[in-house]
C-alpha cells in the first residue's frame, strides 16, 4: 500500500514533466552535445608535444544548430587542470558565457558542467577555452548556426550553397606558458627563428643604417607584425588538405573562423575573386575582393567558384608575418597553386615607424585620419603593392605622405577588403530614444616589456565599467600602441560607424591598427559581466581588457564568492615572469636573474670570480616602472661585495670617494632611465655615502645572432662583451671586464 | 714531394668519404614529368626541388622527365613538386601560379598542359581570344577596346615593356577589323579615326619609354573615345580626365572602373583625375 502511494505521488510530476517536454519539443528542438576534454600528444610541428583534444580531435568538433534550437552542451573536464568554454560571438545568458572567475567558476578537474542556452541568432561563430593558454594547444572549434528556411533574410544563391566550416589556427612546439614568459622578457629568439632580427649588419648590407640608428635613437627594438614564431599553420587541423567533393562550376561557401591565438591570416584564392557575404556571423552585402586579412578571432563567410574541370584550386591562408602558410585545395584533380605572398620589407616598415614615432613615445599620425583598416601603414612593407625593396626610396624622406600613400586599393589593382566596404543588408540602427553613453579608450602598450593595456591600466588595476540597461553605449577607441589589436566584446554585437549610415555592419570583433580611431556602438540589452578585451591571447593574459557590468543587476548564482573570483581573475595579469642567465667564463661567472610583473621588477646581478682577488659581488634591485613607456624605474637595492685588496690599495671613484674595505655591504636607492639608443642610465646612492652613475646597453644586435653589450660607471668599472646565440638557451661569449680581465665562456639563459 | 702527394691522397679520400656521408638517407627514387623547355628551366627546376641531403632533382630537358631522389622520412613527391610549381613549372600534380608562369623567361614559357584551366571570368586581361568567341554577337571593335584597356593598365603601372607588347596586339586587332561588316555609325566613326589610331599604336609599340608612350596614349584615347561612344557595350565605360597630365594641358582616358587609376603618372599620382562621362 505504502509503495503504491509513493508511486502515485511520483507519477503526477512525471506526467507533468513529460507533458512539458513534449510541448517544448514541438516548439523548440533541444540539441545536445557532449564534449570530453582530454590531454593528448600530437605531432603538428617537428616533435610530439602535449595538446588538449576534445572528443579525441583538434580542432574541437564543429557544433551545428538552427536558429530557435536550445543548446545543451555538457563539458566533461577529464584534464588534471581547470577549464572553461566560451561561445564566441553568441547572445546568451551571462552565466553561460564561459569566462572563468567572471561569469562562472572554473570547471574543476574531473567534473562536468552544463551550458544550456537558446539559440537566438544565426551565423558563423566559434568556441574556445577561456582558461589560461589552453586555446593555443587545441581548444578551439567551429560553432555554426543556420538560418531557418522561412527566415525573411534567407538569401537565395548564398544561404542554400554547400558550406564548409574552415577553422584557422597555428601550432608552436614550445609550451605556451614558455612563449608567454619569453615575450615578457623581450627575448629575440622568435625574431631569429623568423629571420627578422633586423640587425646592424643586415641594415648596413641593405643600405638602411640610418634607419636602424634612428629606430634605436627613438628607443624602439626591431619591429615586427607579429610576436610569436609558429612551427605550423593549420586549416581544420591540417597544413594541407583537399575538398575533392566539388566540381567545376560549383560555388562553395566557406565559413571561416580565425582561431589563431596571435596570428592574423591573409586569405587568397587561385580560382579568382573571393566574395565576402558575412562577417562575425552577420550578413553583409556581397563584396568581391582579391584578398582579405582575418583578424585574430574574426569570422568571415566567403563564396569561391571552381572555374575549370579536373582542377583543385588552392585557398591559401598565410600568416601576417608571411613566414609560413596553410592550404586547402578546393575541387578534384591537379592542384592549381596561387602565388605565395612575398616576404615583408622590414626596413621600409622600420622607416615608416621612425616617421610616426615621437621622441616621447607617442605616435604621430601626421595629420592623417585613419580608421576601419582603410589605410594600412604596413603597405610600405608589401612588395606586391609597393614594389620590391629598393635601397633608397625616394618618397619617404621629405615629401609629406598622405592618406592615399597607405591605401592599398588605390596603390594597386589588387582589391583588399577593409571595414568600410562592409554593409549590412538590413537596417541596424539602435533604439532612437535611448540615452547615449559615451566612452573613450586608448589602446596602450610597449613591446619592450610586453605590457598591453587600455589607458595604461590593466584589468587588475581598474574597476568594472558600469552601464545601464537600455542605454546606447558608444565607444571611441584610439590605438596609440605600435601593434594592431582585435578588440572583442562578449555577449553583444556592435555596429561600426564606417560610413554606411543606417546599414552599418554588425560585428563583435574590431581590428584596430596603430593610430586608427574607430567608433562603435551597441544597445545595452542583456545584464551581466561582459568581458571586452584584446583577443590576442598573450595580450589578454597581460591584462589588455575591461569588464562591462550593468547597474543593479542580479547576482550571478554561479559566482558564490565574488571577491575570491575577482582575485583569481586579476591573478592572470598580476603574474610575475622569471628570467635568468649565467655566463660561465674563464674569468668568472657573470649573470642575472629577474622576476618581473606589469609594474614591478625584482632583479639580482652577480659577478663571481674564481679567487679572492677577483672578488665576489652581487647587486639586488627592487623597482617599479613608471609611465606609459616604462622608461623610468626608481628602485631600492642591496649590494654586497667581498674582494681581497692588496695592503694599502685604495679604490677611488670619479667623485673622489674612497673604498678600502674587503667586505662592503650596503643598501642603496636609485633610478633607472632608458636613454635614446636604448642605453640604461642608472644613478644610485649607497648607505655608506658613495654615489655611482652607470651607463649600460645590452644586446645590441650586431648581426643576426651576434649581440654586444657595453657598460661603464663612475667606479671606473667597465665591461664589453659579445654573445653569439646558438640555441634558445645557449650562447658562446667573450667579454672584457675591468675587474676580472678577458674571458671566454658559454652562457645559459632561461 | 712524396709526403705532399700522400697528404693530397688522404685529403681526396677524406673528401670523397664525406660526400658519401652527405648522401640521402632512406632514399626513394621516382621519375615524374615536369613541364619546361630549356637549360634555364633545368637550373630553376633543380634548384627549387633540391634540399641539401634531403632531396635531389635531376631534370632532362629533352624528355621533360625528372628523377627525384629523396629521404622518404623527411620529404615526399608532393612537397618537391609543389616547390617546383611555385617557381613556375607545372607537373601532373601541381600547376604553377599564373603570375609566376608569366614571369618566366620567354624560352621557359612552355605550353601549359591543362588548357581548360583558362579562366573564363577575367575578360579584362590576356584572354581576349576567349571573350571574342564568347561574344560573337558583340561588336567587332571589342578586341580593340580590350587591348586598349590592357594597354592602359600597363601604363598605370608605368610598365613600358608590357605597354609596347599590348600596343602590338592592338595593331593586329585594328588590322583584323573587317570594315564592311561594321554597323553604319560604327563604320563612320571608324573611317574617321583609323589612321590616327594606327599611328599612335605603332608609336607606342616602337618604344619602351613610358613617357613617350603616354604622349601618344593621350591622342589614342581620344580616338578610342570616338569609337566607344557609338559602339554598344555590356558594361559601362568611364571617360576620365586629369588636368595635370600632358604638361598641364590635361589629358583623358577610358576605364572600366569608376575608381581613378591615372595612366599618365604611374604611382606618383595614381588617383589624380575624375570621371567626366559615363558611357553606357
Amino acid at each position: 500500500m505504502k509503495n503504491e502511494k509513493i508511486k502515485n505521488i511520483l507519477l503526477l510530476p512525471t506526467a507533468i514533466i513529460v507533458l512539458f517536454l513534449s510541448q517544448s519539443v514541438f516548439a523548440q528542438k533541444i540539441v545536445r552535445y557532449d564534449l570530453y576534454v582530454r590531454d593528448t600528444i600530437v605531432t603538428f610541428g617537428d616533435k610530439p608535444k602535449h595538446a588538449i583534444a576534445v572528443n579525441g580531435q583538434i580542432p574541437m568538433p564543429t557544433l551545428t544548430f538552427t536558429e530557435g534550437d536550445i543548446a545543451e552542451i555538457y563539458v566533461h573536464n577529464e584534464l588534471n587542470e581547470e577549464t572553461s568554454m566560451h561561445w564566441h560571438g553568441l547572445f546568451l545568458p551571462n552565466q553561460y558565457d564561459g569566462v572563468p572567475n567572471l561569469t562562472q567558476m572554473p570547471i574543476k578537474p574531473h567534473t562536468t558542467f552544463l551550458y544550456k542556452f537558446p539559440i537566438i541568432q544565426h551565423g558563423t561563430h566559434w568556441y574556445h577555452s577561456h582558461t589560461g593558454l589552453q586555446e593555443q594547444i587545441g581548444m578551439y572549434g567551429s560553432f555554426i548556426m543556420n538560418k531557418r528556411a522561412d527566415d525573411p533574410t534567407f538569401r537565395k544563391g548564398i544561404d542554400d550553397l554547400p558550406t564548409v566550416p574552415i577553422i584557422l589556427s597555428e601550432w608552436t612546439d614550445m609550451k605556451p606558458e614558455n612563449v608567454h614568459r619569453m615575450l615578457h622578457n623581450a627575448s629575440d629568439w622568435f625574431a631569429i627563428q623568423k629571420g627578422t632580427t633586423q640587425s646592424y649588419a643586415e641594415a648596413i648590407k641593405s643600405g638602411n643604417l640610418k634607419t636602424k640608428v634612428t629606430n634605436e635613437w627613438k628607443r624602439m627594438n626591431a619591429m615586427d607584425v607579429s610576436d610569436v614564431y609558429y612551427n605550423k599553420f593549420l586549416i581544420n587541423g591540417q597544413n594541407e588538405s583537399q575538398l575533392s567533393q566539388f566540381k567545376s562550376g560549383d560555388k562553395v561557401r566557406l565559413r571561416i573562423s580565425n582561431a589563431g591565438a596571435s596570428t592574423y591570416f591573409w586569405l587568397t584564392y587561385a580560382g579568382g575573386k573571393i566574395t565576402v557575404v558575412a562577417n562575425d556571423g552577420n550578413d553583409v552585402e556581397p563584396v568581391e575582393v582579391d584578398r582579405l586579412i582575418v583578424a585574430v578571432s574574426e569570422t568571415y563567410d566567403v563564396i569561391v567558384t571552381i572555374p575549370a574541370n579536373k582542377t583543385a584550386y588552392e585557398f591559401l591562408a598565410t600568416s601576417e608575418d608571411r613566414t609560413k602558410s596553410a592550404s586547402v585545395y578546393i575541387g578534384e584533380g591537379v592542384k592549381q597553386l596561387t602565388e605565395p605572398l612575398p616576404k615583408l620589407k622590414y626596413f621600409d616598415g622600420m622607416k615608416m615607424m621612425n616617421g610616426m614615432m615621437k621622441m616621447n613615445g607617442d605616435l604621430d599620425d601626421m595629420g592623417m585620419s585613419m580608421s576601419y583598416n582603410q589605410m594600412d601603414m604596413n603597405v610600405v612593407m608589401y612588395p606586391e603593392i609597393t614594389g620590391e625593396a629598393k635601397p633608397k626610396t625616394d618618397k619617404m624622406d621629405g615629401m609629406k605622405m598622405t592618406e592615399d600613400d597607405y591605401n592599398s586599393n588605390k596603390l594597386s589593382d589588387i582589391v583588399t577588403l577593409n571595414y568600410a566596404m562592409l554593409k549590412s543588408p538590413t537596417k541596424t540602427t539602435l533604439p532612437k530614444d535611448a540615452p547615449i553613453r559615451e566612452l573613450k579608450f586608448e589602446l596602450t602598450g610597449n613591446m619592450n616589456r610586453y605590457v598591453w593595456s587600455l589607458d595604461n591600466k590593466v584589468v587588475s588595476e581598474t574597476d568594472k565599467i558600469l552601464i545601464k540597461k537600455g542605454e546606447n553605449v558608444r565607444i571611441t577607441i584610439y590605438n596609440g600602441s605600435m601593434m594592431r589589436h582585435p578588440m572583442h566584446l562578449h555577449g553583444h554585437d556592435f555596429r561600426i560607424i564606417n560610413g554606411q549610415g543606417d546599414y552599418a555592419p554588425l560585428k563583435n570583433i574590431i581590428d584596430i591598427m596603430p593610430m586608427e580611431t574607430d567608433v562603435l556602438e551597441f544597445n545595452a540589452n542583456v545584464e551581466g559581466d561582459w568581458f571586452f578585451h584584446c583577443h590576442i591571447l598573450y595580450h589578454m593574459m597581460s591584462g589588455m581588457g575591461r569588464v562591462f557590468t550593468y547597474e543593479n543587476q542580479a547576482p550571478n548564482p554561479l559566482i558564490p564568492n565574488p571577491r575570491l573570483a575577482q582575485r583569481k581573475l586579476f591573478a592572470d595579469d598580476r603574474k610575475f615572469h622569471f628570467m635568468g642567465e649565467n655566463d660561465f667564463a674563464t674569468n668568472g661567472n657573470d649573470g642575472e636573474a629577474m622576476y618581473q610583473s606589469t609594474r614591478w621588477s625584482i632583479g639580482t646581478e652577480w659577478r663571481l670570480g674564481y679567487n679572492d682577488h677577483h672578488g665576489y659581488e652581487t647587486e639586488t634591485h627592487i623597482g617599479r616602472y613608471i609611465g606609459k613607456m616604462q622608461w623610468i624605474m626608481p628602485f631600492i637595492g642591496f649590494d654586497w661585495r667581498y674582494r681581497k685588496m692588496e695592503d694599502g690599495e685604495i679604490e677611488k671613484n670619479l667623485f673622489g670617494q674612497e673604498s678600502t674595505k674587503d667586505i662592503r655591504s650596503v643598501f642603496s636607492a636609485g633610478i633607472n632611465y632608458t636613454l635614446p639608443m636604448l642605453i640604461v642610465a642608472q644613478a644610485e646612492v649607497f648607505t655608506d655615502g658613495n654615489l655611482r652613475l652607470q651607463f649600460e646597453r645590452k644586446d645590441i644586435p650586431v648581426s643576426k645572432r651576434l649581440r654586444m653589450s657595453l657598460m661603464w660607471n663612475t667606479d671606473k668599472e667597465y665591461m664589453a662583451g659579445l654573445r653569439y646565440i646558438i640555441k634558445r638557451n645557449i650562447g658562446i661569449t667573450t667579454h672584457y671586464d675591468s675587474d676580472m680581465g678577458i674571458g671566454f665562456g658559454a652562457s645559459f639563459n632561461y | 714531394m712524396k709526403l705532399i702527394s700522400k697528404i693530397l691522397v688522404a685529403i681526396t679520400v677524406l673528401l670523397s668519404f664525406t660526400s658519401c656521408e652527405a648522401q640521402i638517407k632512406n632514399a626513394k627514387t621516382e621519375t615524374v614529368k615536369i613541364y619546361g623547355n630549356c637549360d634555364k628551366c633545368k637550373n630553376k627546376i633543380e634548384k627549387a626541388g633540391n634540399i641539401k641531403s634531403i632531396a635531389k632533382v635531376t631534370w632532362d630537358d629533352k624528355t621533360q622527365i625528372a628523377t627525384l631522389i629523396y629521404d622518404a622520412k623527411k620529404n615526399n613527391q608532393d612537397e618537391i613538386l609543389k616547390r617546383i610549381a611555385l617557381v613556375g613549372y607545372d607537373s601532373d600534380k601541381f600547376l604553377a601560379p599564373d603570375k609566376t608562369y608569366s614571369k618566366l623567361d620567354k624560352c621557359c614559357q612552355y605550353d601549359r598542359p591543362k588548357k581548360e584551366i583558362v579562366k573564363t571570368e577575367t575578360p579584362k586581361t590576356e584572354m581576349t581570344g576567349m571573350t571574342m568567341t564568347e561574344n560573337q554577337e558583340a561588336s567587332q571593335l571589342k578586341p580593340i577596346f580590350d587591348n586598349y584597356f590592357t594597354l592602359k593598365d600597363a601604363l598605370v603601372k608605368t610598365d613600358g615593356n608590357t605597354a609596347s607588347a599590348k600596343a602590338k596586339e592592338l595593331i593586329s586587332a585594328i588590322n583584323a577589323v573587317k570594315m564592311e561588316t561594321l554597323k553604319m555609325d560604327e563604320h563612320m566613326a571608324w573611317m574617321k579615326v583609323v589612321a590616327n589610331l594606327k599611328e599612335d599604336a605603332e608609336h607606342i609599340s616602337d618604344t619602351k619609354d613610358a613617357g613617350h608612350q603616354r604622349d601618344h596614349f593621350a591622342t589614342l584615347s581620344k580616338s578610342v573615345y570616338e569609337l566607344i561612344k557609338v559602339s554598344k557595350q555590356d558594361t559601362p565605360t568611364y571617360f576620365q580626365h586629369c588636368p595635370m597630365a600632358n604638361d598641364g594641358k590635361g589629358a583623358d582616358w577610358l576605364s572600366k572602373e569608376n575608381t581613378i587609376k591615372n595612366p599618365y603618372f604611374g604611382s606618383m599620382m595614381l588617383s589624380c583625375g575624375k570621371t567626366v562621362e559615363t558611357i553606357k
